[in-house]
């Protein structure tokens, strides 16, 4: 048996299911966008563009999309081995990736208080069901950093690395969800 | 029946009560039989392994389980339009809307669809030489996954609340508006949570054929079934992420007040798309594997190899694409315009030309071929004719404008079931007498097979072929009732008499494994069916990690030449490293997890779906603290630091 490759070997395989696994995670955004623009703008209620506030989403994007950039430090820590650039990197994204999900559930929160729920109209039903499903996508995403700040010291470095990784791909990903989202939910109807 | 419980008035139909006296005369008396057996140590071994061939068996085993459950629910229909103006029992009304959408979803997602990738399980990985699929674990959790959601589907009946808006839930009749109560969240929740099975399954299934084949085992190299299950699995990608939001959506519309499907607001024709770009490759999902059974079977029963190699995964592919596009056939009476029904009708017909390739190419494999007809090769002869009977139908729907007469007649359900039938059922029934020596070590008994063939394809033909008939004369599909005037009674009482024969050879079926099971024979040994492929090189039942000396390989159907030229398969010692199995309770623990937080959805109980939700994240948790994986990595570097 070589077992000299086997976690070269066993990460290849493990990157390709997970880049299967966001294919489909995809398809499921890509219905949902769908679902968004068929239904929006509404026939009755408010027009999107009355209820979205441009600072919240500039915001929120300045602050999930630098943490993209971020997670590139751990990135380069796991390459160069250097532990302490990976804690930082983890450490940043963490912060930056918190602050995202509390701009977003002020916003939820806000909308929801205002009275514009799921069941006022089908434009606010596929907002909340596609950026909601973003942002328990970020949720998990800050658990699973924490999980991997715990693991830190208890794994073989290629075993953490390699969990590391994967997450790296899942939070490039959640992130380009976000630039799609802004794109079709928010652009069209701020300015 | 009224029962008078703690004051409050119960109804239950006697249906019911009779299932739930049945389970508790028989559940006790099974207990007592598996201990009695000391059969729990096997179960709990099943229960908790990873190894490709028992995660299989589980798959086949429940969905058998299941298909018994949907056979009874056909005989009921069958038994309640047997005669017009009959009373059979309680099937009337709704109760008769219950049973054909149990019948249904039961037999497409909980029968259907696992008994494929069962077998897709227990042979895909020995025919390319792979020692387990990619992921082992994750291949626990699918199987658990399926298990799971197939029973909470299967308990809506056990609680009066079976679904009863149709298999395909076509809005606004499946939302809270017209069927309030908790039926149609049972269905929900039992595809969303099976649903989510399948597509690890799938995951599983394409990174193991991509990336575990031994060494020299091309792709052109591969046997039809590993490229059947290949272009399946990217299909499950396509088709179930879509099912999954449609189901999101709909329970929103039920649970949560949104109007996406119903009201002023909503489309319910949005449903409709979306569950048929589903549905639509779902059909090819149940029908490709089929294929590939098939193929590797007249192959091998008729030594010769499989006619124009090429063209037939040209032409798996072909249909796998073409069925991406073509989900709006079901929707001709919908009123979406001439050019999408003139499209849709030209890319479903389409799809007759890479099936007929198949077909020519079946009947060129057994030309001048040594055939022996045995009864896995006796299932793939009754296959042919049965599935181009139902491609001709099908072929028929396909024009738009003849449609109008047939659309939601019993000439649609007489077309889905010879395709479905004729390709899955037949082709896992040949899978399952093919393969049934590689998953036990024994072979089912030939002259019972046979018997169950024969029993089997006549009550077909006699239960469906007249189906064609009372939907050309008009009898829409989904009715529990009609008149002597209908003039379709003939039609409805040959089909009671044939689906009683199919129920008939089932248990036959039954009969052979019992026999099968009940002398100690000897092992039937590596290749019993003189085979061709990879499969058929290793000990019968199938070890775990078969192949440690990893075989090098240099042509199509290797076993065969090298039982040819009386040599020995090539070995290697330097290949890539095998998936890491493990004995493990954290997918059983999920599955708990998952049936609270469904029932807590199902029944709108708050504090079961945070529960059972705390409990599911917990898992991942607990996953990622106890990696299998971990020691084989510290052994690795201790050995590199060597």
């Amino acid at each position: 048996m070589s077992s000299k490759t086997m976690s070269k070997d066993l990460y290849g395989d493990k990157r390709m299911g997970f880049f299967i696994y966001l294919f489909v995670e995809a398809i499921m955004f890509s219905t949902l966008f769908a679902t968004y623009i068929i239904y929006t703008p509404p026939q009755m209620g408010l027009y999107p563009g009355e209820l979205f506030k441009l600072h919240t989403v500039v915001l929120a994007s300045v602050f999930l999309l630098s943490s993209s950039g971020t997670l590139m430090i751990a990135e380069k820590g796991l390459d160069r081995k250097n532990a302490r650039m990976i804690l930082t990197g983890l450490l940043i994204t963490f912060t930056f990736g918190a602050t995202f999900m509390y701009f977003e559930v002020d916003e939820f929160y806000k909308f929801i208080s205002e009275g514009h729920t799921v069941a006022k109209n089908n434009f606010l039903a596929s907002y909340f069901v596609l950026v909601g499903l973003h942002a328990s996508h970020v949720l998990f995403g800050l658990g699973w950093m924490i999980v991997l700040l715990i693991q830190r010291k208890l794994l073989p470095f290629n075993l953490f690395a390699e969990k590391h990784r994967i997450f790296n791909y899942y939070w490039h990903f959640v992130d380009i969800i976000w630039v799609l989202i802004v794109i079709i939910v928010y652009t069209p109807y701020l300015f | 029946m009224e029962i008078n419980l703690f004051g409050k008035l119960i109804l239950l139909p006697t249906d019911v009560i009779a299932a739930w006296v049945l389970m508790i005369i028989t559940g006790p008396l099974v207990l007592y039989w598996l201990t009695k057996k000391r059969a729990w140590p096997v179960i709990w071994d099943y229960a908790t392994s990873t190894h490709h061939r028992k995660i299989g068996t589980v798959y086949i085993i429940f969905s058998i389980l299941f298909f018994f459950r949907a056979g009874v629910d056909a005989l009921f229909i069958r038994l309640q339009l047997i005669t017009p103006e009959n009373q059979f029992w309680v099937f009337q009304g709704d109760k008769y809307n219950e049973i054909f959408t149990t019948h249904g979803t039961m037999m497409i997602f909980f029968v259907a669809t696992p008994l494929l990738i069962g077998l897709m399980n227990v042979a895909v990985p020995l025919q390319i030489g792979a020692n387990d699929l990619a992921f082992p674990y994750l291949n626990l959790v699918s199987v658990y996954l399926f298990v799971t959601g197939g029973m909470i589907f299967f308990a809506a009946f056990f609680f009066n609340a079976a679904p009863n808006a149709g298999w395909t839930a076509y809005a606004p009749l499946s939302t809270s508006t017209f069927t309030a109560g908790p039926n149609n969240n049972y269905y929900i929740l039992g595809l969303q949570v099976s649903g989510l099975g399948t597509i690890f399954a799938a995951i599983n299934m394409l990174v193991t054929i991509l990336r575990l084949r031994a060494p020299g085992l091309k792709l052109t190299r591969m046997p039809l079934f590993p490229w059947a299950s290949l272009i399946t699995s990217f299909l499950i990608l396509v088709a179930f992420p879509v099912l999954a939001i449609a189901l999101l959506l709909l329970q929103f519309d039920r649970q949560f007040g949104s109007q996406f499907f119903m009201g002023e607001l909503g489309h319910p024709v949005y449903w409709q798309h979306l569950f048929w770009i589903f549905g639509h490759p779902e059909v090819y999902i149940l029908a490709l594997p089929a294929f590939g059974i098939f193929s590797d079977i007249i192959s091998a029963f008729s030594r010769k190899n499989v006619f124009g190699y090429t063209s037939m995964v040209a032409a798996l592919a072909l249909i796998g694409l073409l069925g991406l596009m073509v989900w709006a056939h079901h929707m001709f009476t919908v009123g979406l315009g001439p050019f999408a029904n003139t499209f849709f009708a030209i890319t479903t017909m389409m799809i007759a030309i890479p099936t007929g390739i198949k077909v020519f190419n079946w009947l060129f494999t057994m030309r001048k071929g040594v055939i022996r007809i045995q009864t896995p090769m006796l299932f793939a002869l009754g296959f042919i004719p049965t599935f181009v009977m139902g491609g001709v139908t099908g072929v028929m729907l396909a024009s738009a404008a003849a449609d109008m007469q047939y659309h939601d007649t019993y000439f649609v359900v007489a077309h889905f079931h010879y395709v479905i039938i004729g390709s899955t059922v037949l082709g896992s029934f040949a899978g399952i007498y093919y393969w049934y020596p590689k998953i036990t070590g024994k072979m089912l008994d030939d002259k019972l097979g046979k018997w169950h063939f024969w029993l089997f394809l006549i009550g077909f033909h006699l239960t469906f072929f007249p189906q064609h008939l009372a939907g050309l004369n008009g009898m829409p599909r989904r009715v529990y009732d009609y008149t002597w005037e209908d003039g379709v009674f003939v039609y409805n009482f040959i089909s009671s008499i044939g689906a009683f024969m199919m129920g008939a050879s089932m248990l036959i079926v039954l009969w052979n494994v019992y026999k099968t099971h009940r002398k100690k024979e000897e092992n039937a040994g590596a290749d019993p069916w003189d085979g061709r492929t990879l499969e058929w090189s290793v000990p019968s039942p199938s070890p775990e990690h078969p192949f440690e000396k990893m075989p090098v390989i240099s042509r199509r159907d290797p076993l065969w030449w090298a039982k040819l030229e009386k040599k020995e398969l090539p070995h290697t010692e330097n290949h890539r490293a095998s998936p890491v199995s493990v004995k493990t309770v954290q997918p059983m623990f999920l599955s708990v997890a998952l049936t609270i937080m469904s029932f807590g959805f199902i029944y709108g109980w708050i504090w079961m779906q945070i529960l059972g939700g705390a409990a599911a994240l917990a898992s991942f948790v607990i996953r990622a603290f106890n990696d299998e994986r971990k020691p084989a990595y510290e052994r690795e570097e201790m050995d590199n630091e060597q």
